[in-house]
């Protein structure tokens, strides 16, 4: 095959991802309604909520942590030549705020739950399990999809918060640790750098990011074609792809951000 | 209907009569498996239609199809229960979710079938914990929980030692003298096949080239049906290997 052949073929394959991701995210939308109605989908979905969510507290903590004493001290060290050392607040309120925040909660319920979504799903596919449930005259959607993606848009916000919270407070623990910084005067340089339309568009972004990560699990566990290789594959498949696409939508959300006029301060 | 360039089911003309034992033969390859994923509406055919009492499957709504479906029992060859709920749970779900019965009544209906399968003591056990044998029971005892008219039994006996698969025989007999249901059987154990069917039909390479009474079945002349019966395996594989052998030793000694 020519390059030319060969970049057509990837562009379709592209094509036809973002076409089925679609398709998907619809039909789990309407799906939706019936997750919150009918008692065992709820049930299944706070398994979920505890899988996705409350699993993943101890380690979207400590990253954030570690990322906001690294911002602080980064930042610092750079700002300290131009006598600018209270602005590492602001740095460390806006970057947790704005993108760090989203992002590292993103990035470690990928690496978690997306390959534990794909694993489980292509499993059941190649145990035929899907099967039996659409034979039964059931909705693989409604039982085994919506439920996970429920979970996700109350999990990831709630992590998203604890990810913002613990990194400003990292920023604290290096200026009191570099400056004898007292937590008050901190907590008041926190609380006037904080933005609403910040922690609203931090939000914005978790929801997003959570729907990519349990739609890419789903659909690549759905993919499966095969024995155990394939589902290693697909699991591969899906923690990278959601990876990917997260730093994009990450990266559309920023520029749309700016856009909008609403990165002046004030 | 062929997937990509290869044919798997070729013309496939078939009639389930309503309370018959239909069993379907075929070796490996010859498209048994596409031809259950086609009857159970999980792929579609190229051409033609599959219908179940006056419903063309291929071509009805989303609600005429969960409408059959719930007439329709099946039993997956790997049992597909599902992992996280016990052996109850599986056999209660379809009820839970399909019908409005007060849970009491679920709990006798399961009882029920779990001691018609014969497994009335191991309900609170979960599929990793089950044997084989176990497994494909409750996939059955599954299959029958909403009393389907129509059973459809994937390759039942495949990986079981002989005695539970005679008990497996005697359970589809069981269930055919006791509730009078049609049940089609994919399977390529003769023995359990001439036992339970009243007729047989039989794919090679997508085409149906038998569908007649058992015994008729078993008088039939045809070659690949007297080469399935009687055990023989494909000569050219084994013929191929020995001048393939023969003739690199030769080739060797020529060198020499």
């Amino acid at each position: 095959m020519t390059l030319l052949e060969r970049a057509g073929q990837a562009a379709i394959v592209q094509v036809e991802d973002a076409g089925a991701l679609t398709i998907q995210f619809w039909s789990v939308l309407r799906k939706l309604p019936r997750v919150v109605g009918v008692s065992r989908r709820w049930r299944c979905a706070v398994e979920q909520m505890l899988a996705i969510g409350a699993s993943a507290l101890p380690m979207t903590g400590i990253m954030s942590l570690c990322t906001g004493f690294i911002l602080a001290l980064q930042s610092a060290s750079e700002l300290r030549r131009f006598g600018a050392l209270e602005f590492v607040v602001n740095l460390v309120v806006i970057g947790f705020t704005r993108e760090l925040g989203p992002l590292i909660t993103a990035l470690s319920v990928s690496g978690r739950s997306a390959s534990a979504i794909s694993a489980e799903i292509g499993t059941m596919v190649v145990t035929e399990e899907i099967d039996a449930i659409r034979v039964m005259g059931l909705d693989p959607v409604e039982f085994t999809l919506a439920p996970k993606y429920l979970a996700a848009l109350i999990t990831l916000p709630c992590l998203t918060v604890l990810s913002t919270v613990c990194g400003i407070f990292a920023g604290y623990l290096f200026l009191a640790f570099n400056m004898d910084m007292s937590l008050r005067v901190y907590f008041q340089a926190v609380a006037e750098a904080t933005l609403l339309r910040d922690v609203a568009l931090m939000l914005v972004k978790s929801v997003l990011f959570g729907t990519i990560i349990v739609h890419v699990g789903c659909l690549e566990g759905l993919r499966v074609r095969g024995g155990p290789e394939a589902v290693g594959h697909a699991t591969t498949a899906a923690v990278v792809k959601s990876t990917f696409l997260v730093i994009l939508a990450d990266l559309a959300s920023t520029a749309l951000f700016y856009f909008m006029g609403w990165s002046s301060i004030g | 209907m062929s997937y990509g360039t290869r044919r798997v089911l070729d013309g496939v003309d078939l009639d389930v009569r309503r309370g018959e034992t239909l069993v379907l033969l075929g070796g490996s390859g010859s498209g048994k498996s596409t031809l259950l994923k086609h009857v159970l509406g999980l792929a579609k055919p190229d051409m033609g239609s599959i219908t179940f009492d006056g419903v063309d499957v291929t071509r009805c709504s989303p609600s005429e199809l969960g409408a059959v479906r719930r007439r329709i029992g099946v039993a997956f060859q790997a049992a597909a229960l599902f992992n996280s709920l016990s052996v109850e749970e599986n056999v209660a779900l379809p009820l839970r979710e399909l019908t409005r019965l007060a849970d009491s009544t679920i709990k006798l209906m399961v009882w029920m079938k779990l001691v018609a399968v014969g497994l009335s003591d191991a309900g609170s056990l979960y599929p990793p914990e089950l044997s084989g044998g176990m497994r494909k029971r409750a996939a059955v005892a599954r299959a029958m929980a909403l009393d389907p008219e129509i059973l459809i039994l994937d390759e039942p006996s495949a990986g079981l030692d002989p005695i539970v698969s005679a008990g497996l025989d005697e359970l589809i007999l069981f269930l055919k003298r006791s509730f009078g249901i049609t049940i089609l059987v994919v399977t390529h154990e003769l023995q359990s096949a001439f036992h339970i069917a009243d007729r047989v039909a039989m794919l090679y390479r997508g085409r149906l080239i038998a569908v007649d009474t058992k015994d008729q079945f078993a008088a039939n002349a045809h070659p690949r049906i007297r080469q399935f019966l009687d055990r023989q395996p494909d000569a050219a594989p084994q013929v191929a290997a020995e001048e393939f052998i023969a003739s690199y030793l030769r080739g060797s000694n020529d060198d020499n």
